[in-house]
């Protein structure tokens, strides 16, 4: 081969290696092409200077825009017009350190429309390095109909918990004024007794009594509805509480009552949880007192208490059983019995009005636990109480991530 | 008792006030019992007996019976002013009230009152009552001030 042929021959190499690195640029092109103008999103590639060089039919859609008026607009045209001035000095800091941005949350922002209107977004940048210089990829979504669901949602949660405030104070008003209309029953009716019991004969003095007796009765509910609407609207401090201690407080309160029943209780080891103690001594006193209370006649009640930690997908969970050895009940009203003033034994021979379980439902709600109860007439009962271990903290992401 | 001992009630409730009366009369209270219907007209009264000291129309009271819930101005805000007045502070107040919240009682105290006493619900405990706060308040405590008058 001669020289000029083989010069020849390089020159042809080299050109026909030019000519396959176009085509395959050319091919990377049209894949990039593709990729924009397929993409779920709104894309905008711009250069230095601002000016759109690129666009999908996404972004055109989200603008109001004709391909050839966005290929003619700067950046600046899709930016609210009070942000604009000052726009192309946060174009100017993202070139001078061009690294992608991805789609955070925090970061929304709100965009421009043809027509003038606006609406929140949320965007990634994406350098993209060419020979004619930096291009910036900006990848749009149009957040408007999951801002509407945020806001739908703190607006829903606002009022829910307003209602709630307002059902509370109703209850516990309304209970207070109820008091003393029925104080006044009372008295009246103690004094009418006392004074003229003469006048009265045998069967006055009778329906007085029954009177009185109601009264007194639908004081105890009052006083207990009061109760029932007081639950967590005191100032409330949770913290770590080896449960164990919340019932001895409890058993410390139903002394009299384990020694009058001749009661055997077997507390076992509990653990500890992030609870609102005096919430906790109630729960275990209710629990414990019903236990003792719908005892079976003739035998001595026998009280067992059990704890457990376990591990769910939640988190760490604690379990706590009060089981007895008592009348238990119908396990169909294994539900009902948590409603207030709901009773299933009469009333002759337990006292009470039933509020005792709905106090502990609520609490355990306040705890965002779960309660249940199992059951067999004769056999005896079986509470269950489930807590997270630790308190959900009202903002996950603002507490520290430990 | 030598001199006759007065017993002030404010109380915005009359059949309160009379069963108060009553408990007291049965409790053997032979002093004078006065009732105003709300704090500012126990304000007004003390005015007046504040310049007028033991004798006259208006005696300083012996014994304050507070109620909390009055219209106009209510317990706290007649206990505040009462407490923070330097020729009325002495006079002892017994707060008789149907609340039962802790905070209540906390802030009544904390308002300088002597005693925080909830409203019995029958009436043998309210005479019960009235004879420990006659015995206590009038008969065993030795209290500032009016010595010379006892
Ligand atoms: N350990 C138990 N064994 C059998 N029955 C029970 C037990 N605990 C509760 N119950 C049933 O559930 C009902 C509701 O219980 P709850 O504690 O709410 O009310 P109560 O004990 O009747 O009255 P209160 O608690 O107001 O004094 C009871 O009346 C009883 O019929
Ligand atoms: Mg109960």
């Amino acid at each position: 081969m001669t020289d000029g042929a083989n010069d020849e021959f390089e020159a042809l190499q080299a050109r026909v290696r030019e000519l396959e690195e176009r085509l395959e640029s050319r091919a990377s092109e049209e894949t990039f092409r593709l990729v924009v103008e397929t993409a779920p999103y709104g894309m905008v590639v711009a250069d230095a200077s601002g000016s759109i060089v690129l666009c999908n039919p996404q972004a055109e859609r989200m603008f109001g825009y004709t391909t050839e008026q966005l290929l003619a607009a700067r950046i600046e045209d899709l930016v609210p017009p009070r942000f604009r001035s000052a726009h192309p000095r946060l174009r100017q800091t993202f070139h001078e350190d061009p690294v992608h941005r991805p789609m955070g949350a925090g970061r929304d922002l709100l965009a421009c429309r043809r027509n003038g209107s606006e609406f929140p977004i949320e965007i990634a940048l994406t350098p993209l390095p060419r020979s004619e210089g930096l291009l910036v990829l900006a990848t749009i979504v149009d957040i408007t109909s999951r801002k509407r669901g945020e806001e739908e949602l703190l607006r829903y949660s606002r009022r829910l918990e307003q209602s709630n405030a307002e059902l509370e104070s109703f209850a516990s008003i309304a209970s207070h004024d109820l008091q003393e209309p029925l104080r006044k029953i009372r008295m009246m009716g103690e004094r009418l007794a006392g004074l003229c019991e003469a006048e009265l004969g045998e069967q006055g003095r009778d329906y007085l009594d029954r009177m009185i007796r109601a009264g007194d009765n639908m004081h105890r509910l009052v006083r207990d509805l009061l109760e029932f609407s007081r639950v967590g609207m005191r100032q409330q401090s949770f913290r770590l509480l080896p449960l164990g201690t919340a019932l001895g407080e409890a058993l410390a309160a139903l002394e009299l009552l384990i020694e009058e029943t001749g009661a055997e209780i077997r507390a076992g080891e509990l653990p500890s949880a992030e609870v609102e103690e005096t919430q906790m001594v109630q729960l275990f006193q209710n629990l414990v007192g019903n236990a003792l209370k719908f005892r079976r006649e003739g035998v001595s009640p026998i009280v067992e208490v059990r704890g457990s930690v376990e591990t769910g997908a939640t988190g760490e969970r604690v379990r706590i059983e009060v089981a007895d050895n008592g009348i238990g009940f119908d396990p169909r009203y294994g539900e009902r019995i948590f409603q207030i003033f709901q009773r299933l034994h009469g009333k002759g021979k337990y006292g009470g009005t039933g509020i005792g379980l709905a106090i502990c439902k609520k609490i355990v709600d306040n705890h965002e636990g779960r309660i249940q109860a199992s059951a067999e007439p004769g056999e005896g009962s079986v509470f269950v109480v489930d807590l997270p271990l630790r308190k959900r903290r009202q903002f996950d992401t603002d507490s520290d991530p430990k | 008792m030598n001199r006759e001992c007065i017993l002030m009630m404010a109380d915005d409730d009359p059949d309160d006030r009379e069963f108060v009366r009553e408990a007291f009369e049965e409790s053997g209270f032979r002093g004078e019992f006065r009732y105003v219907d709300d704090g500012a007209a126990l304000l007004d009264y003390l005015a007046l007996a504040r310049d007028s000291g033991r004798r006259g129309a208006h005696p300083i009271p012996d014994l304050i019976l507070l109620d909390l819930n009055m219209p106009r101005i209510d317990g706290h805000e007649a206990l505040k002013r009462i407490k923070s007045d330097e020729r009325l502070r002495r006079i002892p107040i017994v707060v008789l009230s149907t609340t039962e919240s802790q905070t209540d009682v906390e802030r009544t105290y904390d308002e300088g009152v002597n005693s925080f006493i909830t409203k019995p619900a029958s009436f043998a405990e309210l005479v019960e009552m009235a004879k420990r706060l006659k015995i206590y308040w009038l008969e065993l405590v030795k209290l500032p001030g009016e010595t010379a008058a006892r």
